[in-house]
This record gives structure tokens, C-alpha cells and sequence, in this order.
């Protein structure tokens, strides 16, 4: 999930191509994390003293860990811990880049750091992103204040990351939007939720996104707009829905849901107003449109 | 028992769930299955044909799924009608049971779910038939 959002932000500030992005993401799932890497990450060392023991590991037959306690960079401590984080999958774009030259370690450290600056993201949501903890995802990237409705489009929101990946096999990456986009060249699937508050919930994509959301969902390829693609668009967002409303009922409050309706380039009077959040795919990214009241 | 003397009728706006349920049952066997695509309709098909179990979506556009199931009881009150729904809130598990209906499945539902079901009423007719 980390990957997604740091990949993304080093692309659009120009310090990688998007040829080396896509290389480095396929290689990120064969590459072994460096201890290098992660103990710069966890603060443990400088770029230049785990330059500097890779320049005695080409005197000395011995392993980086060992080296660097010898050093005095490390303790046993501090490598058990580092070694448990290698399992862990986060920081292998990190890995990648630098393997592939693409970045050096100083320049990994940097764009991690500038990424939480701009991102105005806190250690613990850095930590959170990086844990991939969706909750969290959404609280530190899409503003919705803390009002009641707020919260209600937060866990709304949190819940449709999961059943993403759920139900078509990718995790998102969130932007929030400041403006509603212009859905009129759109596929759009909409659906009304009421109950004791109201919500106006749609996704909006591009013709070839649509037909890839479709064809994910229903297991079976779509090269054009048909009725099962048009079903299929739909009944993903009326999967989500209905199993919002069932954690809403878990939850003390209960709701209903109307039939979902996908229109082609129409807007749907219930979508002036309201909030717009992407989610990026490998194929595109859609729009999360969301407009509620009386909460 | 001859399969196909078995009819499932499948009610569901969505033609892209009528599709795949088709698909799950046609695993479990070769039955006769009818498909609606609205409370209406199944309510029609069901005085025409009879079915011998019924899967029924609840949110539908012009009839729902709980009024059609209330209808289809109070003409047959042994009618089998498992509801299929994404919207298993505690309130449409309360309308589905004072309906009157066999089960409940959440959507997504899985292939073990369906051939349950399907088993346990092929059985209690062929209990009926001895």
C-alpha cells in the first residue's frame, strides 16, 4: 500500500521516471531487504556509516550486522529488531530504487522525510501508512473535519479501501479531491442511503476504467460498455453499500438503501455538492462521490 | 431424484447476479431454474410454476424482495425462500424471519452456502415424497 502512495509522490516530483517507477515495483517483489536500508530508515544509522561498512564488507568476509556492532553503529539489540523488520514489506520500493541506482540511500532518506513534510503527515500516520492500517490511511489523507457525518464518511470510505482490494484485488491509493470533478464524459454508479441521516453515494470512472472495475468484479474480461459491464459497475457499489449499512446495524443505527442505477455521462441531481475522493488503480483511478445530510 | 423435475427460481435485478448464481447452482446439479428480475415478476412466476426454492435479493426497484416474499407465503405458505442479500442488517433479518423466509445469505455469497441450502431442501422433498 506504501509503495502505491510513495511511488506516486516521487513521480510527480520528477525524481524518477515512470519507466523506473513500474521497474522498480516489479522488482520490489523479488528484491531482499538490505540491513542498510533499514536501519537508516529506523534512525539507527547515517547514509554514510552503512557506506561505510559496505566498504569494509568488500575488506572483511563478514556479514553488515556484525560489522556495524563492531563499529559501534549497532547493538544486538537494535539488529534483532532490524533484522524482525526485514520480513516486513514497506520499505522495498526503497529497496529497489536503490538497488536499481535510480536513487542513493541519501536520496531515499530525504524523499521519505520530504513525503511525511508535505504529506503533513504525523510519525504516527507515516507509521500508519506504512502498516498499512486503512482506518488511519484515510484520517491522515482526506480532510472530513470531525463532524458526525465526518466520521460516518471516514469508516464509509476506510470500509470501500478494503472491499477494493477485497473484491478486486488491488489497494487504492486516496487523494482527496478539493473540487468535484467533471463526471459528464463518466460512467457513473450511483445509490441513495437513508435512514436517520442521508448519503448520496457514486463512482464516476473513465470508460476503460469502468470496463476494468467491471470486468475485476465479475471475473470476466469487458471490452465494451454492455449490460452485464453496466450490472457488474454497479453491483460492486451495491455490494460496499450493503455491507456498510450492515456494519452501520452493528453498530446501533439502521439504514436502507435504494437500487443502485449507472448511468452513462448523466448527472443525477443528487450529485451537486459534495465530496470527491480518487482512488488510483493500475488501470486508473476512479472517483468516490459522496453527499450527505442530517447528521 | 430427476434434477431437472427440481425448480430454483432466482429473483435479482442484477443480471450480473442472476448470472452467477446460475452458475453456482448448475454446480450442485442439473435443475430447472427460472429466473425474475423483479419482486413482481417472481411473484407472477411463482403462482405459474411453483418452484420448489426460491432465492430472493430484498432491494429491488419496483418490488422489494420482503413484500414479494410476503405475498408468495400467504399464497403458498410452504414456499422455500432463501433471501440473497448485501443488506443483511438486523432489520431486514427481522423483516425476512416475520416473513417467513427459509435462510438468509450475504452477498458475496460462497458456493458451500448455496449447495447447503439446495441439499437440505432436495432432501426434505424427497423425505416428503417417501
Amino acid at each position: 500500500m506504501f509503495s502505491g502512495y510513495f511511488g506516486n509522490y516521487l513521480l510527480n516530483r520528477g525524481l524518477l521516471t515512470l519507466e523506473q517507477l513500474k521497474d522498480a515495483l516489479d522488482l520490489q517483489n523479488s528484491v531482499h531487504l538490505k540491513l542498510g536500508v533499514l536501519a537508516v530508515n529506523a534512525g539507527y544509522m547515517t547514509p554514510a556509516q552503512v557506506y561505510e561498512i559496505h566498504q569494509l564488507q568488500q575488506k572483511a568476509d563478514k556479514k553488515f550486522g556484525e560489522l556495524a556492532i563492531q563499529s559501534g553503529y549497532l547493538d544486538g539489540e537494535k539488529l534483532e529488531s532490524l533484522l524482525a523488520t526485514q520480513k516486513q514489506g514497506h520499505l522495498l520500493l526503497g529497496q529497489a530504487l536503490v538497488d536499481r541506482n535510480y536513487l542513493s540511500l541519501e536520496q531515499l532518506l530525504e524523499a521519505f522525510e520530504a513525503y511525511k513534510r508535505d504529506c503533513r503527515l504525523s510519525d504516527k500516520q507515516f507509521q500508519a501508512l506504512l502498516q498499512g492500517d486503512t482506518d488511519e490511511i484515510v484520517k491522515a489523507l482526506v480532510d472530513l473535519g470531525d463532524s458526525p457525518l465526518g466520521n460516518v464518511y471516514s469508516g464509509y470510505i476506510s470500509l470501500l479501501v478494503r472491499n477494493v482490494v477485497r473484491f478486486l484485488g488491488e489497494s487504492p491509493r486516496l487523494q482527496d479531491n478539493p473540487t468535484l470533478p467533471d463526471y459528464s464524459d463518466k460512467m457513473l454508479a450511483c445509490q441513495e442511503i437513508g435512514g436517520p441521516f442521508y448519503m448520496f453515494t457514486a463512482m464516476a470512472a473513465g470508460r476503460d476504467t469502468y470496463l476494468d472495475i467491471a470486468g475485476r468484479y465479475a471475473g470476466e474480461k469487458f471490452v465494451d460498455d454492455s449490460e452485464l459491464a453496466r450490472a457488474s459497475f454497479g453491483e460492486f457499489l451495491n455490494l460496499h453499500n450493503g455491507i456498510f449499512l450492515v456494519n452501520m446495524s452493528n453498530c446501533g443505527t439502521e439504514l436502507e438503501m435504494k437500487p443502485q442505477e449507472v448511468h452513462n455521462g448523466q448527472v443525477p441531481t443528487g450529485l451537486r455538492g459534495g465530496r470527491s475522493i480518487s482512488l488510483h488503480l493500475s488501470k486508473g483511478k476512479f472517483e468516490l462521490i459522496l453527499h450527505g445530510k442530517g447528521l | 431424484m430427476d434434477a431437472r423435475s427440481f425448480k430454483i427460481m432466482l429473483c435479482d435485478d442484477s443480471i450480473l447476479v442472476r448470472k452467477k448464481l446460475k452458475e453456482s447452482i448448475e454446480k450442485c446439479g442439473s435443475f430447472t431454474i427460472l429466473e425474475a428480475s423483479d419482486g413482481q415478476v417472481a411473484v407472477d412466476m411463482y403462482r405459474e410454476h411453483r418452484p420448489h426454492l426460491v432465492f430472493m435479493d430484498i432491494v429491488m426497484p419496483s418490488r422489494d424482495g420482503i413484500d414479494a416474499l410476503r405475498e408468495i407465503k400467504e399464497y403458498d405458505g410452504e414456499a422455500r425462500v432463501v433471501m440473497l442479500s448485501s443488506s443483511g442488517t438486523r432489520s431486514n433479518l427481522a423483516k425476512a424471519v416475520e416473513a417467513g423466509a427459509l435462510d438468509f445469505i450475504q452477498k458475496p455469497w460462497e458456493q458451500a452456502q448455496i449447495i447447503s441450502i439446495i441439499a437440505r431442501v432436495v432432501r426434505e422433498r424427497e423425505v416428503q415424497n417417501v
